[in-house]
């Protein structure tokens, strides 16, 4: 029984030993790349100021074109979205922005309804993207303190990388494989932040609704806190959705693009739009965005 | 209590160093350990469900030590009569009573009668087939006086429940197992790392084979007529390997956590997908289901004596029922209708024992195992389909060979990803095994090395995002 129980700590001792090694290898490589946006802003952005950061989720990443904009406004703006996330992933990387030393004048927040309205936010699908970046303060309370659905994978991940890149193995440890070959790959973003869905996709059809925001979100408001203590300015952006316009009584400024457009052609499915969408939603925010700025300057 | 479950990291050590530290030598107290840590395993999913395996538990107990009181024959058939109608009636009534209601309406709907039958919500309680058979195997066995009843109803008990092949097999004979309760239990320190061995090698089945492979067949037969057939070739093959891993992958953990308690189980798989013929595919998989079958229903039939016709009868029967024991819908009758019908012909021509004339594999071998494994993916389609017709309508527009475009497997990163770990864990699990077939061994052989190599592949293929439950837990 000694020999058996001194071996299966042994081999467990060295199994955890290659396999948190491997697993540190891993983040280490994607740490330094450009890979996912967190590695993005840290790596591949070399601006220490900006006039504006879109920041929200796949709405925000696909909807406004910064490129688009700083050419109709001369600014100099940056997207730092990322899809399938949420408004307690949009906190954490606007904290992670500034721990990077970079700052912006105006925070366009691309907001959804049901995000806004959500009281108990949990971990998002792509919050292991921050796990190379462990060590930062914002990441880790923000890995300590998010609500789990299920087994904490990243809560442990901090102190044993083999548990997260375990996990997220294709999302992380295959792609680290590649990035040390390429670290300048961006994983479906341009060199300012943004993607835009093909002209393809149809929205399926349905009835016209109307939906309020509801700011129930604790995390709108510890960004609202945080723009504050920054000297942000925060404007509120609300993207096109199919049939349903979306009503606010929100004190910020806000660009509500909700039933901007109305043509099926411009969508890519219900909650986002085409690349054709993208450029007629980008002109249009260009135009409010100038004014909401000759606004603030008054 | 999932095997691959956190739950199951915390349960398994501690119930280990009850058993070896605390109770050690103490043959009592390591028995009722043993029923006292399974009903916890079992009741993790539903507590409710252990009146179940103990009323079963009661039944067979009770009944086997009438049996072994009294000679009188009548009574004897009466009290095995009880036994079956008790546990085949619990079991027909949680797994099949909606299947048959809902059948005996659509039987009557097809001929015009409308009629009106209440179904229930009944939950199928997990491994209800496994244990069900165990317990009656013993009824059976004392019956035929091939063994003797046992007084101890704990150690009858923690035969019943032994948590590592409670839900999913290999399905005991209390002919085997049940002795190994009577018996001082040893420490072995060959036969545990053995154990650990074996245990590693079924989680690399599950979790890196099965679960992979489940990525993609849970896509292609959720919606199979939007696929090309190239895909649903792929999806097939996948989901014989999902299968294969998922359940053999159960089975090798669960004799390795026996052998980790001192307890031989019997071997379940012998590399089935190795099969030259359909009859050899039989003697290789499933094997503990498939011995029940032969020994409780096949043999008493009057098995491969007698006229052809009567052979032919026993086959049928055999297989239809096995498929029916996989669970309430038409597909798995189907399913074992199929594997009859390649299985008649072999035994038509008297060859359907050739495969145990044992000479070294050839090229024609070879072929033949290709060909086998073509016909068992063609099966696994009725098996996983949702019904016959869509189980046609896959096979069908796979064969219409309208493209042999892959594109599901590189539409993004993540699948293209996925589809490689798929093939690279079935090429790794398909070169092993048949190194193992070749050198002729029954069960997997895997050095230190090996073990710890597989390990680390575990981790790094591991579908752990993906995680399934296990397929066979739903029979």
């Amino acid at each position: 029984m000694k020999k058996f129980l001194t071996k299966i700590v042994l081999y467990t001792f060295f199994i955890l030993l290659i396999g948190n090694g491997i697993a540190w290898l891993s983040l280490y490589f994607i740490g330094k790349s450009n890979l996912y946006k967190p590695q993005f802003v840290k790596n591949g952005v070399k601006e220490k100021h900006f006039d504006y950061v879109v920041l929200g989720s796949s709405t925000g990443l696909t909807t406004l074109d910064t490129k688009l904009i700083d050419e109709k406004l001369k600014t100099k703006g940056l997207n730092i979205s990322m899809d399938d996330s949420a408004l307690s992933s949009h906190y954490l990387m606007l904290q992670f922005f500034y721990q990077q030393q970079k700052t912006t004048d105006y925070l366009v927040l691309a907001v959804t309804p049901w995000d806004l309205a959500n009281e108990n936010p949990v971990l998002n699908n792509n919050d292991y993207r921050f796990l190379s970046e462990r060590n930062t303060t914002a990441v880790r309370e923000y890995y300590q303190t998010i609500p789990y659905e299920g087994f904490p994978v990243l809560k442990y991940a901090t102190y044993f990388p083999l548990v997260g890149v375990s996990y997220y193995n294709t999302e992380l440890f295959y792609p680290s494989l590649f990035t040390i070959l390429k670290p300048e790959k961006r994983n479906r973003f341009d060199e300012k932040g943004n993607y835009s869905y093909p002209n393809l996709g149809a929205p399926i059809q349905a009835e016209a609704t109307t939906t309020a925001m509801q700011f129930n979100n604790p995390y709108f408001k510890k960004i609202k806190d945080f723009c504050q203590k920054q000297g942000i300015t925060l404007v509120l952006y609300q993207s096109p959705l199919y049939k349903n316009s979306v009503k606010s009584n929100a004190k910020d400024y806000f660009v509500n693009h909700s039933d901007f457009i109305s043509v099926d052609s411009l969508f890519y499915d219900n909650l986002h739009v085409n690349s054709l969408g993208r450029t007629q939603c980008s002109e249009d925010f260009a135009v409010q965005f100038n004014t909401i700025r000759n606004a603030n300057r008054k | 209590m999932l095997f691959n479950s956190i739950e199951f990291l915390l349960f398994l050590p501690t119930v280990f160093f009850l058993y070896w530290f605390v109770f050690k030598n103490q043959l009592r107290a390591q028995n009722v350990l043993l029923l006292v840590a399974s009903y916890i395993f079992y009741g993790w999913w539903d507590w409710r469900f252990l009146s179940l395996i103990i009323a079963s538990t009661f039944l067979d107990y009770f009944i086997a030590i009438q049996l072994g009181k009294t000679s009188i024959s009548k009574k004897r058939k009466l009290l095995l009569g009880i036994s079956l109608v008790g546990n085949l009636g619990m079991l027909g009534f949680f797994k099949y009573y909606n299947f048959f209601v809902a059948s005996w309406i659509e039987a009557w709907s097809s001929v015009g009668i409308t009629m009106e039958a209440s179904t229930l919500n009944v939950i199928l309680p997990v491994g209800i087939s496994f244990y069900t058979f165990q317990t009656l195997s013993y009824t059976i066995d004392v019956y035929r006086k091939e063994m003797k009843p046992t007084k101890s109803f704990i150690d009858f008990a923690a035969f019943v429940t032994f948590f590592p092949q409670l839900v999913a097999g290999p399905i005991e004979r209390a002919s085997h197992l049940l002795p190994q309760f009577y018996k001082n239990r040893t420490f072995e320190y060959q036969n545990a790392v053995d154990g650990v061995k074996l245990i590693i090698w079924g989680m690399f089945k599950k979790v890196v084979v099965a679960d992979n492979c489940a990525f993609f067949v849970n896509k292609i037969f959720e919606n199979p007529e939007v696929y090309s057939s190239g895909e649903l070739f792929f999806g097939m093959v996948f989901f014989a390997f999902q299968i294969y891993g998922d359940f053999s992958g159960y089975s090798d953990i669960a004799i390795g956590l026996s052998k980790l308690f001192g307890f031989d189980l019997m071997v379940n798989f012998k590399f089935p997908y190795f099969s030259r013929d359909i009859a050899e595919f039989w003697r290789r998989w499933h094997i503990s289901l498939s011995t029940w079958f032969r020994d409780y229903i096949y043999i008493p039939l009057g098995g491969s004596k007698g006229s052809q016709g009567f052979q032919i009868r026993n086959v049928m029967i055999i297989f239809l029922v096995s498929g029916f024991w996989h669970g309430a819908n038409w597909t798995y009758v189907v399913w074992g209708l199929f594997h009859a019908l390649m299985f008649l012909p072999l035994l038509l021509f008297n060859v359907n024992r050739s495969h145990l004339i044992t000479k070294s594999y050839g090229w024609l071998d070879f072929a033949k195992i290709g060909v086998t494994f073509l016909v068992v993916c063609i099966g696994w389609v009725f098996f996983r389909a949702d019904s016959i017709a869509d189980a046609f309508q896959y096979l069908a527009h796979m064969l219409e060979l309208n493209s042999l475009g892959l594109s599901l497997f590189y539409k993004t990163n993540a699948n293209l990803m996925i589809f490689g770990l798929s093939v690279l864990a079935i090429g790794i699990l398909s070169m092993q095994e048949l190194v193992w077939v070749i050198k002729k061994r029954e069960l997997p052989k895997i050095s230190a090395f090996g073990a710890l190599l597989l390990v680390l592949l575990i981790f790094f293929m591991g579908s752990f995002k993906n995680q399934m439950d296990f397929i066979y837990f739903q029979f």
